[in-house]
């Protein structure tokens, strides 16, 4: 369960005066469950993009638990991200014609040889978890919550220790939103993995222990809702 | 990954049927030009196979080959009978074989020659070889009984000449298949051809020029006509056949005289196929009947230069067939680009999730190779299958058979083609390998 240690990152981009990002400081204990919320445009797709590998921080450090990513090459970080990065985004990105079990399975499937039985199983047994009743079900005849919901499963097949969501309620309805919030959150707190969550959701952020704001690729002392060490299940919203 | 790659492939199942038949029909396209023109190469080397070389009167070689051994109807001047006396008696000769056409039987060649050339051609299967006058040998491919019997026309069905009606012809043998023309023709003793023409031009003296017919050889300076040998006998076929006109038909019981053809005042025949001892009597042959009345050829020679002048054609066909494929192999790898363009993000989705890169590459890659694999393999059947049906057509109405038929030259060219399109697949699979996931994810 790594935490994130992040020194002087400053991302630009080409046509943009000010960049994109810039952050001298930000350490993120291991284990936490933070939001990162901001206006559109602040930045926050960017802050995920760096710290998932997606895309190389072009100065300063980015490190994982020990790991720097800003020092790894594209193939390395996509070795780390398969290890130790579950990713959920706003849009599900399955694969149309397989089953929600097979999209759970595709990026295992892609990456190693022979599939771990053990996978299958622990594949099985997340997509009861979310409230998957057919895993053999074709993924394009799922609802919008429930692909959602298949996705989140495929995050933590692998069991990483860093789960990385990209506004994963924006493109649902409120319960639905509800319901994945909810299932991210206690199930980063069962594998005890370092939660990260991009997101405008009031509900999402309401369950996280700890807000960063970003406005203008700048992160913003937050009036702390949350305390800033993680704390006990009691906080669970679900509960 | 072939679980992602079947899924795919069902999902466009239509998009790739597309192509793929797309790439089938201009494979086909290619393969059927290929096999046809090597049919038609080898077909015609077999049909002059027994054919080593071709005496007939001075006129065109081309004319003379098509005549001879596709059984072409043409009027040809003939060659005065002591032409084939002469060659019969000539010791770098195994055989001289006179062919004498110009007559029908439902469209079918009736032929005039003697039994050497039965054998030459193959020989029969079924039955045996003429020994009256009055007897036929079919072709392998001529769909009648032994034992059938029928009057040959003069002239083809269809240019009226009129029914030799003074013969019968009785079918006692067949010959083995040949995949030539010959499958197609009735033969018949040269003997009685000689006679049907000699009664039919006595009955109406002369009816017009006429394809096998006596030769004037008593107007050759020098033929000796007068002094012929055979005392008692009547000096040649046709005036024994005069002398016993009032047989009439009875006389065509008779045997067959083999040393007929030895006599030099025998009637002309518009063509002699010679089968020399050596390769070097062949050669010595044709230069010494290369001469102000004669014409000697290799049909072989004739052809191979006749398809010279066709390989031109051929290799236009070959030029569009070869345009068409460049077209169509650059359509299809268009489609494949835009495909995976407008794809990119689920292409950058598997690699936000765990694929690797190299599996992406390998993903895309063996994907468009298996639609164009496929398309390949079903084009070259698609080739064969119609160059069969081609051939049979051709076949049916020429008699010239086509053997239609892969060789080793058609398996490397298939590879070279697999080849060229795992090549060419390598371009879409490297925009696959390339594609930012960062940006896919955003687009
Ligand atoms: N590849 C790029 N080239 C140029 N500018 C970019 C690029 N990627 C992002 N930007 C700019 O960087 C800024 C931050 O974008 P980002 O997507 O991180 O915002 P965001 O906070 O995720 O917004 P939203 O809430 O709308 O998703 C924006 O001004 C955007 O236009
Ligand atoms: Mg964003």
């Amino acid at each position: 369960m790594p935490g994130l240690d992040i020194r002087d990152l400053v991302v630009g981009f080409p046509g943009l005066e000010r960049p994109a990002l810039d952050i001298p400081e930000l350490v993120i204990p291991s284990g936490a469950h933070v939001a990162l919320t901001g206006p559109s445009g602040s930045g926050k797709t960017t802050f995920i993009n760096i710290v998932t590998g997606l895309e190389r921080a072009p100065t300063g450090r980015v490190a994982w638990g020990g790991t720097d990513i800003a020092g790894l090459g594209e193939g390395a970080r996509d070795r780390w991200r398969a290890a130790d990065v579950g990713l959920v985004m706003q849009e599900f990105h399955l694969f149309p014609g397989l089953s929600a079990l097979e999209n759970v399975l595709l990026p295992q499937r892609l990456a190693t040889f022979r599939l771990p039985p053990s996978l299958r199983a622990e594949a099985n047994r997340l997509l009861a978890r979310v409230g998957i009743g057919r895993p053999g079900q074709k993924v394009e005849t799922l609802s919008r919550g429930q692909m959602q919901r298949v996705a989140v499963a495929r995050a933590l097949v692998a069991r990483p220790g860093i789960i990385v969501a990209d506004e994963p309620t924006a493109s649902l309805d409120a319960d639905a939103g509800a319901a994945v919030a909810e299932l991210l959150a206690a199930l980063a707190r069962e594998v005890g993995a370092t939660l990260l969550v991009a997101t405008h959701d009031d509900r999402l952020i309401a369950g996280m222990e700890r807000l960063l704001r970003l406005e203008s690729g700048r992160l913003m002392p937050v009036a702390s809702a949350a305390p800033s060490m993680p704390v006990p299940a009691a906080a669970d919203p679900a509960a | 990954m072939f679980r992602l790659i079947a899924a795919d492939l069902v999902r466009y199942r239509w998009g790739a049927l597309a192509v793929a038949l797309l790439i089938a029909l201009a494979t086909a396209l290619g393969v059927v030009v290929t096999l046809e023109e090597r049919a038609l190469r080898l077909g015609s080397a077999r049909a002059a196979a027994a054919f080593d070389l071709v005496v007939g009167a001075p006129g065109s070689e081309t004319q003379l080959v098509l005549s001879t051994v596709f059984l072409q109807p043409a009027p040809l001047t003939l060659l005065p009978g002591r032409v084939l006396a002469e060659l019969s008696a000539d010791p770098r000769v195994a055989y001289a074989a006179p062919v004498g056409f110009g007559d029908f039987s439902d469209g079918r060649p009736v032929v005039g020659t003697t039994q050497q050339l039965l054998d030459g051609l193959g020989g029969v299967s079924e039955g045996h070889r003429f020994t009256r006058l009055g007897e036929a040998v079919i072709g392998a491919a001529v769909p009648r009984a032994l034992g059938d019997t029928f009057h040959p026309m003069h002239g083809p069905a269809e240019a009226h000449g009129g029914v030799h009606t003074a013969i019968t012809y009785r079918i006692v043998g067949r010959l083995a298949p040949t995949g030539t023309v010959w499958d197609r023709a009735i033969l018949v003793p040269i003997e009685a051809v000689w006679r049907i023409h000699a009664l039919d031009d006595h009955a109406d003296e002369h009816s017009g020029p006429d394809q096998v017919t006596r030769a004037d050889s008593a107007g050759e300076p020098g033929s000796g006509a007068a002094g012929a040998p055979t005392g008692a006998q009547p000096r040649t076929i046709a005036d024994a056949y005069r002398l016993s006109q009032e047989r009439e038909a009875t006389g065509f019981d008779a045997p067959i005289r083999p040393e007929a053809v030895a006599d030099p005042a025998a009637p002309g025949v518009p063509a002699i196929v010679v089968k020399p001892r050596t390769i070097a009597d062949a050669y010595k042959l044709r230069q010494a009947y290369r001469t102000d009345h004669t014409l000697a050829v290799f049909p072989g020679e004739v052809l191979t230069r006749l398809y010279g002048t066709l390989g031109d054609a051929r290799q236009i066909l070959a030029f569009v067939a070869l345009n068409a494929q460049a077209l169509v192999a650059a359509a299809v790898l268009l489609v494949v680009l835009i495909h995976v363009m407008a794809r990119r993000r689920q292409i950058g989705a598997l690699r936000a999730f765990g694929a690797p890169r190299a599996v992406v590459f390998a993903t895309v890659w063996l994907e468009a190779v298996l639609v164009v694999g496929v398309g390949l393999v079903a084009g070259f059947g698609l080739g064969y299958g119609v160059a069969r049906v081609l051939a049979r057509l051709i076949s049916v109405q020429t008699g010239v058979v086509l053997p239609v038929g892969f060789s080793a030259e058609d398996g490397s060219a298939f590879l070279v083609l697999f080849a060229a399109s795992g090549l060419a697949a390598l371009l879409p699979a490297a925009l696959a390998y390339r594609q930012s996931p960062a940006a896919a994810l955003r687009a």
